[in-house]
């Protein structure tokens, strides 16, 4: 089981957070201005590496605050938690 | 079992007020505290006032519990002190049941279920925290040797038998 840090709790077991998949995805400032490629590349299309993550984590169970968290796929190290 | 290690009792006569507001808004800050003659806990902690206790839920969050009898009327105060601030005072006493647990084995039964450290040291009077125990979400706090233990009401049910069955071995009574 992974511990995770909350940037306002600490450090919780895995079973109190729910995943949010990568970080950092905008929200396009003007969707009509988009194809439909652009479209599905926001919607779709994340980066998936083998290493280093940027990643949003909500701690569910406990203060329901989403936060960003540096998290090593290969290792599951993680190195950062910080708030958004 | 001769003597009971655990006693258990739902405290029928609470309150629950949750209140959300930003901590760095001073004014708002002020509200609240004259309002409740103590100041807003930090992170992971509970004030208490009389029959007032405040568990802190999160950075902007905060549970309000007193008695059923002066909720309307802490809830008017606070409604009152905070007008026209960026806030949300809400009286949420229908959906949560409170719990007292007390006796010598609570924290090796409330261990059973729960993933954080329990330890007198890690877990300390003042202490609150909103955890998982046996999968249902809780609010977890300390005052004194008495754990309270606040859930949504349509977990209490299942949440009283988990006690019943996992604190048989401690002879858990309920009163
Ligand atoms: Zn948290």
């Amino acid at each position: 089981m992974l511990l995770i840090k909350c940037p306002h709790c600490g450090e919780r077991a895995e079973t109190e957070f729910s995943y949010g998949g990568e970080a950092g995805i905008q929200r396009p400032a003007n969707p009509d201005a988009l194809n439909d490629a652009e479209w599905a590349d926001y919607l779709f299309n994340r980066k998936n590496p083998r290493g280093m993550h940027a990643e949003l984590w909500n701690h569910a169970q406990g203060c329901r605050r989403w936060f960003r968290v540096e998290r090593d796929t290969v290792s599951y190290l993680i190195s950062d938690s910080r708030e958004l | 079992m001769s003597e009971a290690l655990i006693t258990a009792k739902v405290l029928h006569d609470c309150g629950h007020i949750n209140l959300r507001g930003r901590r760095n808004d001073a004014a708002f800050v002020a509200a609240v505290e004259s309002v409740c003659a103590t100041s807003l806990p930090q992170a992971l902690t509970t004030a208490a006032s009389g029959d007032l206790r405040i568990y802190w839920l999160g950075p902007d969050e905060w549970s309000l519990v007193t008695t059923a009898e002066k909720t309307a009327a802490l809830l008017a105060a606070l409604n009152g002190a905070t007008a026209g601030m960026h806030v949300a005072v809400n009286d949420l006493s229908a959906a949560f049941v409170t719990l007292a647990l007390g006796g010598s084995k609570v924290r090796e039964l409330l261990a059973k279920g729960c993933t954080i450290d329990l330890h007198p040291a890690a877990f300390a009077s003042g202490a609150c925290a909103h955890t998982g125990l046996a999968k249902a979400g809780v609010l977890l706090a300390l005052q004194h040797v008495e754990f309270r233990l606040i859930v949504r009401r349509s977990f209490a049910d299942y949440l009283l038998q988990w006690l019943h069955r996992s604190g048989a071995e401690y002879g858990i009574e309920f009163v």
